[in-house]
């Protein structure tokens, strides 16, 4: 491996900017860490240079560890967004900067020179100074500079920020064959997803510092595992459906899925569609694909080689639909056209068309939707602006139902509202929590959230499980949670008091185990600490230490819930979260 | 020369006037002036006036001073500037504003303190009498005046070109294998090489036109601590304008001279770098 990240962790001013990333690239490898402004991306490359100092984590250039070693002894080039050239210098003289400081002789440094120069197109270059270049020309000696002592790695800062389309187009050639030329490894930092795509052997998305998908650029594409790189890597309509037996229903009908997966437990999932997968005909029976629903085309925008339209649904799936690829409001969904596709059917706005979806992937996430249970309407409309559950919701794209029960919390009494409980159950912590928490559990709620009222985003999220049928979908839920939060993730295991010195070797396997799960099944980094005593009293213990945590606890059975948890739900100040996954 | 030149403020034939009015009321006018009234002096008493032994060592005196003041801040001036520049600190703010106090202080204020300080029974003075360092009515004490009020100069000139020199340039050179000393002078130096010559100039010029200060300190002993500017004061309380005036052409003629050097170093410095250019 060329470069080696080991839970790599960066804090700036509190809050971790880059968070336990853990990452491998091969030898030759170009890979490209992409993501928004302020993901971290940009930190981690400088990690990497060795330009700022992490907080824990290691890192490893060719096997080497290179944690403390300054950026000089690192041999690694690095290209900045703003070229960083020496002004007073001469294109000669930046280029032979780094053969200079190592005192390579006046004649071995001019061969060095002239092919590089060569390399990257500026031959004859070599006394002008940077004023006097275009900015591709620039680029293109920064580059030259950063490859002279050859270093093991190149690093490139967002490269092409500053130039125009045309010209940026030409470097990313130019870098791409010096890159295959030299077999050297290359780190790319950018937040344009076409670059990504065009570059890349793997790209790996990051978001508020994590490291969230890595994958070759179709294999993300196609079948993205989170919403943040379903709908960052190009337009996606994400659309809240059932999995049932026969495929992916969409409101009412039954749209065949690619992921077909016969004999599973019926449930809410969260479907992207590509817009150039959505069809449009004049009506339901010239679809070739399987039928969603009938919709009347809202917008029609030429841009070139697609057409790209705003069609307004209008039966059957308005109320799954979750979020528009801009943020806008109302059941519409993104398609694209070919030319080919414009020609073979016409279409205008205000048209009414049948839309049929070609293909569906579904997101293995186990978060839909949240649906916020109360005693009354009003109460689970106050519930539903709770900050933090609004907030979860805006970041997570999707929304939040209400469901009234007037009966809450009264035992022997049954479910008032119609229908299972859909998504992740909310619910306000108050004085009887614990109570109602487990009427709800025992009634079908899988997931439920506990919100106090004045609850925050967290920082912290601590991981329990009780119970090892609850660890695998415990784990789930937390990474997902997780991805949609700049919150550093810790498995708390707690065992007994009295079997401390029996159980501390094999406690220490569990965390282990707990730790590598969650990096290889659910792409999760987590820290783990050990404790030992009753499960709640430490977790409330742990809770009381900071501000701004969150708990997520799994358990498998319900009996005497209520009573355990009373100390952490009643009145609780942390939002909870609690993964029933009931033995069948 | 037209005096229609496109510019987003109109009015070029205007300023210009204003500019020449001002510079000729203010400079050009009272130097004419003092040069007519050294005129009047014979050839003979000119040359004895200026020649004198007294006027020759308050000459080493203000311009060895003045040069040896400049040269001091344009190190620590540098640091100065880099510390309040690049680190983050509580009182910084505090710091930068106590950098103008020099500016803001009567002269006469600054001598008076610094005589206080470095005298021989002062706060500092006497811990360094013992070792035999005396400041106080020394040339030590003028030198020290003077670096004490052209200190601001230094540290003003160099702060902005220190803001510029960009971080990624030093993060640029230590990823291709500069060790610190390395980058200092062949990244950051050159970049504000210009800016320093500035700032050491200004501190010069400053430094050479002193008085309130450093006739507190200085002792005034004629051939010893007796400054230019001092003597043609001392002229003038004689009731010899000529002489004063005199004397005072001489200092502003090697002014001149020194500070035009300066500049044409500073041109030549920008020069090269075209010419390397091309």
């Amino acid at each position: 491996m060329s470069i080696t990240l080991d839970q790599v962790t960066k804090h700036y001013a509190g809050a971790p900017v880059v968070n336990d990333v853990s990452l491998d690239i091969g030898d030759g490898e170009f890979f490209v860490l992409l993501g928004p402004s302020g993901s971290g991306k940009s930190t981690l490359l400088r990690a990497i240079a060795g330009l700022s100092a992490v907080d824990h984590g290691r890192i490893a250039l060719h096997g080497r560890d290179v944690t403390h070693v300054a950026a000089r002894k690192r041999g690694v080039g690095l290209v900045f967004q703003n070229y960083a050239l020496f002004r007073h210098m001469t294109v000669a003289e930046n280029i032979e900067f780094a053969l200079r400081v190592r005192h390579m002789r006046a004649t071995a440094r001019r061969q060095r020179r002239q092919e590089l120069l060569r390399l990257v197109a500026l031959e004859g270059m070599d006394q002008r100074l940077p004023a006097q270049l275009s900015g591709g020309q620039q680029q293109r000696v920064a580059v030259a500079r950063a490859l002279a002592h050859k270093p093991e790695v190149l690093l490139l800062d967002e490269p092409f920020g500053a130039l125009d389309a045309k010209i940026r187009e030409e470097l990313r050639r130019t870098i791409r064959q010096v890159q295959r030329a030299l077999g050297i490894t290359t780190v790319l930092v950018t937040h344009d997803q076409e670059e990504a795509f065009a570059m890349a052997d793997r790209i790996g998305v990051m978001n508020l510092g994590r490291l969230l998908e890595m994958g070759a650029p179709h294999d993300l594409y196609s079948r993205p595992a989170t919403r943040f790189v379903a709908t960052f890597l190009g337009a996606a309509n994400l659309i809240l459906a059932r999995r049932t037996p026969d495929g992916i229903q969409m409101g009412a009908n039954t749209v065949a899925a690619a992921e077909r997966s016969p004999g599973v437990e019926e449930r809410e999932v969260v479907a992207v569609v590509r817009p150039e997968e959505v069809e449009v005909a004049a009506s339901r029976d010239a679809l070739s694909s399987g039928y969603l629903a009938s919709g009347v085309v809202a917008e029609v925008v030429f841009t070139g080689a697609l057409e790209s339209l705003r069609v307004r649904l209008e039966n059957g799936v308005q109320a799954p639909l979750l979020a528009q690829p801009d943020g806008a409001a109302g059941a519409s969904l993104l398609v694209t056209r070919t030319q080919h596709e414009q020609r073979g059917f016409e279409i205008h706005p205000g048209q009414s068309v049948a839309i049929g979806v070609r293909r569906v992937h579904v997101l293995p996430t186990p978060l839909s939707s949240f649906t916020a249970c109360a005693a009354s309407p009003a109460l689970a409309d106050a519930l539903s602006r709770q900050p933090l559950l609004a907030e979860l919701a805006v970041r997570m794209k999707t929304r939040i139902a209400m469901r009234a029960e007037p009966q809450l919390g009264v035992p022997e009494a049954a479910c008032a509202a119609d229908g299972p409980f859909v998504g992740t159950t909310a619910l306000a912590s108050q004085t009887d929590c614990a109570h109602q928490a487990e009427w709800l559990l025992r009634r079908g709620a899988q997931d439920l959230l506990v919100v106090p009222e004045h609850a925050a985003v967290p920082q912290r999220v601590l991981i329990h499980w009780m119970g090892e049928g609850a660890r695998s979908a415990t784990l789930a839920v937390s990474a997902s949670v997780l991805r949609h939060l700049s919150a550093e993730a810790v498995y708390v295991g707690i065992f007994p008091e009295q079997s401390a010195r029996a159980r501390a070797q094999h406690g220490m396997r569990e965390l282990l185990d707990a730790r590598s799960e969650a990096q290889l099944a659910h792409g999760l980094e987590m820290r783990t600490e050990l404790r030992f005593g009753d499960v709640a009293q430490e977790l409330a213990l742990r809770l009381a230490e900071a501000p701004a945590q969150m708990l997520i606890v799994g358990v498998t059975e319900l009996t005497r819930f209520a009573e355990r948890f009373s100390g952490l739900l009643d009145g609780g100040q942390w939002p909870m979260l609690i993964v029933y996954r009931g033995s069948p | 020369m037209s005096f229609r030149q496109p510019s987003v403020l109109p009015g070029f034939g205007l300023t210009f006037g204003f500019t020449t009015f001002f510079l000729s009321a203010i400079v050009l006018l009272p130097l004419a002036a003092l040069a007519l009234a050294a005129a009047s002096l014979h050839w003979s008493d000119f040359v004895h006036v200026v020649l004198s032994p007294r006027a020759l060592g308050s000459y080493r005196l203000s311009f060895g001073a003045s040069f040896l003041a400049a040269a001091i801040n344009l190190v620590f001036g540098l640091i100065i500037a880099w510390t309040l520049v690049r680190y983050e600190f509580p009182g910084r703010g505090l710091i930068d504003a106590l950098i103008d106090m020099p500016f803001a202080l009567p002269t006469a204020v600054s001598g008076i303190a610094l005589t206080t300080v470095f005298a021989h029974n002062g706060w500092i003075g006497r811990y360094l009498e013992p070792w035999g360092v005396k400041v106080a009515y020394t040339w030590l004490g003028v030198t020290l005046a003077l670096t004490l009020i052209s200190m601001p100069f230094a540290v003003r000139a160099v702060q902005p070109a220190l803001l510029e020199v960009q971080r990624d340039l030093e993060e640029a050179a230590e990823t291709l294998g500069a060790g610190r000393i390395y980058v200092f002078r062949r990244i950051i130096l050159p970049a504000v090489l210009p800016a320093l010559l500035t700032g050491f100039t200004l501190a010069f010029a400053r430094a050479l036109g002193e008085y309130g200060s450093v006739i507190f300190i200085a002792g005034n002993l004629p051939m010893k601590t007796e400054i230019t500017p001092l003597l043609i004061v001392i002229h003038l309380e004689e009731f010899d304008y000529q002489g004063a005036a005199a004397l005072g052409v001489v200092m502003l003629g090697i002014s001149f001279v020194v500070l035009l050097a300066i500049n044409l170093l500073q041109a030549w410095g920008r020069r090269r770098h075209v010419r390397a250019a091309h």
